[in-house]
């Protein structure tokens, strides 16, 4: 019975929404995400297929402001590994050759899970666009619904364009929860104009902030998988700027960071 | 005669068995072997083996608790090796061995103290099975203040750019041709190194006070690495000063255009490089008693590399072209052919086993990292992006025609991994690879990560 409410509510309200400040709004959507400009995540990402857990790996991301962020790879399989991207430029560690390696924006989205994905935790400073209409927040696929939704929402749906080269994704359309410019879900593009995943963020509290603690990616390139991407622990870090020269991956000094 | 320690997988080097030596198949520069502590040949030794790799498990799973993190990982890779027994090289000594290597790694690391080291058991077919233990790596970085660093021990030190061949890799010096390769062993040394957020200069004294050594690895040196990284690009500079090479001098790149395409390109000076050369095919004798094959001293070398690559989606395209003065010309194989030709055709006159020792003597020129000095390698790489990846690669050697075509595919789950690999060298008939003594080889290797 809300719905009809809703879409009355969001024909009248569009023109002024139109108008607010789609950066403004993605800072605030951001802050969900990653709380602190310089910060250390711990994130596990979980690879499904056709609904059965297939690989589970582990990741120390170390954020900086100016798009800098230095991967870590965790997991018995891929120990070892790191990945640093400063801003729309990428290296390669692998611990057999312990040598950087150049790599392309295309490079970086090989693999299973996408680095781009555990690496960029930010719209912000990568895209800008418009508010192109609101509608009731969708609920999630039932495959992805943990425990009770939340009652009937309203949603912003942002159309964003990458406004820097390098990003992972050409091309977002981006719900955010009217209210508080929460993420619900997005669409993810790639330069090629095709949908690659369908985004969708479960929000929960820590440290008694509200916090997006996860976010599930449906691959429309290969149907029946499924990677969700956990965010363990974020905690404000100001790793060296030292840490993120390409050269320096080689060196183990990141202990204690 | 004495008698080389080299690596199995190094398919160039085809007749490292019909030299009358028997090379490990699995030996590497700088790595325990015989007389070493840990080496073990017998059953206490394996005891002693097992020992060592249960204590690595004990650590791996009380790590944690400790702060120290550890992982251990077994990898099988076994090789088949086809001899062709038509090869004039082929010095009929009936010494194709099949061979595998079985090993169980573990890395340390706790605050800037590092270590890898490796169980190995390996079988070759026609001998013993040997197993032996060693540290691939144990080092320790420290921090000075103000970006400055310093590293003592035994390190893997890997610089330059460049997929098939890395002329800027002037301490390390791996060869990127190998198959199924096992870790790298690194090099005693003391190190001072700086970073800031965009450019890094390393020093490194390797093997001090080693002295002059049998070969490169085995050479004490002073080595400098530079990087910059200037408007998006990545620029290298080496310096390296020895015994054995004087001094060299590189410089390297990497541009990335756009998405897709990268470009890479180095190169180095030499003031000295030695080439080994069978002394017969260049004074016109016949028939040697002792190892002709002779180091022969060479000044001002030159190793450069240039590439291209294209990623777009699942498939990857490499195109790389070098360039490297080590190597054997096409003249120079030509006057070895010619020489080997000559010593057949003694058959009937001069006993078979001298010219048996004399081919085999020749073939050592198939160890070489490349059999000759101009190169162009084109690979073909797919990602499913679902743990499967495959390639396709072809290495020739445009001045005498010879070719190899290399087939891969690998699957990666949860904690193992399973390549598979097939190698077959030919091209024209009296180019050097389709002359080699190897004509096909194929590998398997499976790695799981314990932890």
């Amino acid at each position: 019975m809300f719905k009809p409410l809703l879409i009355l509510a969001t024909l009248f309200s569009f023109p002024a929404i139109a108008a607010e400040d789609v950066t403004a709004m993605l800072k605030k959507a951001d802050s969900y995400r990653l709380p602190e400009g310089s910060s250390r995540v711990e994130t596990v990402v979980e690879l499904y297929r056709d609904g059965q857990l297939d690989k589970e790996r582990r990741y120390t991301v170390y954020i900086k402001p100016g798009r800098r962020s230095l991967v870590l790879m965790k997991s018995a399989a891929e120990s070892g590994q790191k990945l640093l991207m400063l801003a729309d430029q990428f290296w390669l560690l692998m611990p057999d050759t312990q040598r950087p390696l150049r790599i392309t924006p295309s490079q970086k989205l090989l693999g299973e899970a996408s680095s781009g994905d555990i690496a960029s935790m930010t719209w912000a400073e990568d895209y800008d666009g418009t508010v192109v209409g609101e509608l009731p927040c969708p609920p999630k696929p039932a495959a992805l619904a943990h425990g009770a939704e939340d009652g009937p929402r309203s949603c912003l749906r942002l159309d964003l364009t990458a406004t820097r080269s390098g990003v992972t994704y050409s091309r977002i359309e981006l719900l955010l929860e009217r209210a508080g410019k929460l993420p619900v879900k997005a669409d993810l593009y790639v330069q090629s104009g095709k949908r690659a995943k369908e985004a969708w963020f479960e929000t929960g509290r820590a440290n008694g902030q509200l916090r997006i603690m996860a976010m599930s990616l449906v691959d429309d390139i290969q149907p029946g998988r499924l990677t969700r991407v956990r965010y363990q622990r974020i905690v404000a870090r100001e790793a060296p700027d030292e840490f993120f020269n390409p050269a320096a991956l080689v060196r183990n000094s990141l202990a204690g960071w | 005669m004495s008698c080389r320690t080299l690596p199995a997988s190094r398919v160039h080097r085809a007749s490292r068995q019909s030299s009358g030596c028997a090379p490990h198949p699995a030996a590497l520069p700088g790595q325990a072997w015989p007389g070493s502590p840990f080496h073990a040949s017998s059953r206490q030794g394996l005891c002693r083996a097992l020992l060592i790799g249960l204590a690595a498990l004990a650590i791996g799973f009380t790590s944690t608790a400790h702060g120290i993190e550890a992982n251990a990982a077994l990898t099988a890779a076994p090789v088949w090796e086809s001899r062709a027994a038509a090869s004039p090289y082929e010095a009929g000594q009936g010494t194709t061995r099949n061979h595998s290597r079985q090993d169980l790694e573990l890395r340390l690391r706790e605050g800037g103290f590092n270590a890898q080291a490796t169980l190995r058991w390996q079988t070759a077919e026609g001998g013993k099975p040997e197993h032996h233990g060693f540290a691939n790596q144990a080092y320790v970085d420290g921090d000075l203040g103000g970006g400055l660093g310093f590293t003592v021990g035994k390190k893997v030190l890997s610089w330059g750019v460049g997929f098939g061949f890395r002329p800027l890799d002037v301490v390390q010096r791996e060869n990127r041709r190998d198959v199924a390769p096992p870790a790298l062993v690194g090099l005693p040394l003391l190190a001072l190194e700086r970073f800031s957020a965009d450019t890094a200069w390393t020093l490194a004294w390797v093997r001090p006070g080693h002295g002059a050594g049998a070969n490169d690895s085995r050479d004490s040196s002073l080595a400098f690495h530079g990087y910059r990284l200037v408007d998006g690009d990545d620029v290298h500079a080496v310096a390296r000063l020895s015994h054995r090479r004087g001094v060299e001098l590189g410089l390297g790149a990497t541009r990335v255009v756009g998405e897709e395409w990268s470009f890479h390109g180095a190169a180095l000076y030499q003031r000295r490089y030695a080439k080994t050369r069978n002394t017969l095919a260049e004074n016109g004798g016949l028939l040697a008693a002792s190892d002709p094959m002779l180091a022969t001293p060479q000044r001002h070398g030159l190793k450069a590399v240039a590439g291209a690559q294209w990623t777009s989606g699942p498939w990857s395209l490499l195109t790389e072209a070098w360039y490297d003065a080590d190597a054997y010309s096409r003249a120079e194989w030509q006057r070895l052919d010619a020489l080997t030709a000559r010593q057949r055709d003694l058959a009937g006159v001069a006993p078979a086993s001298a010219i048996a020792g004399n081919v085999a003597w020749s073939s050592q020129a198939y160890r070489a990292d490349n059999l000759l000095r101009e190169n162009l390698l084109l690979r073909l790489a797919h990602d499913t992006g679902d743990g499967v990846k495959a390639h396709a690669e072809l290495l020739l050697t445009p001045t005498d025609g010879g070719r190899v075509v290399t087939l891969g595919v690998s699957h990666e789950g949860d904690r193992q991994r399973l390549s598979l690999g097939l190698r077959q060298l030919g091209g024209k008939p009296d180019s050097a690879y389709a002359q080699s003594p190897l004509r096909r080889i194929a590998w398997i290797e499976w790695r799981w990560a314990l932890f």
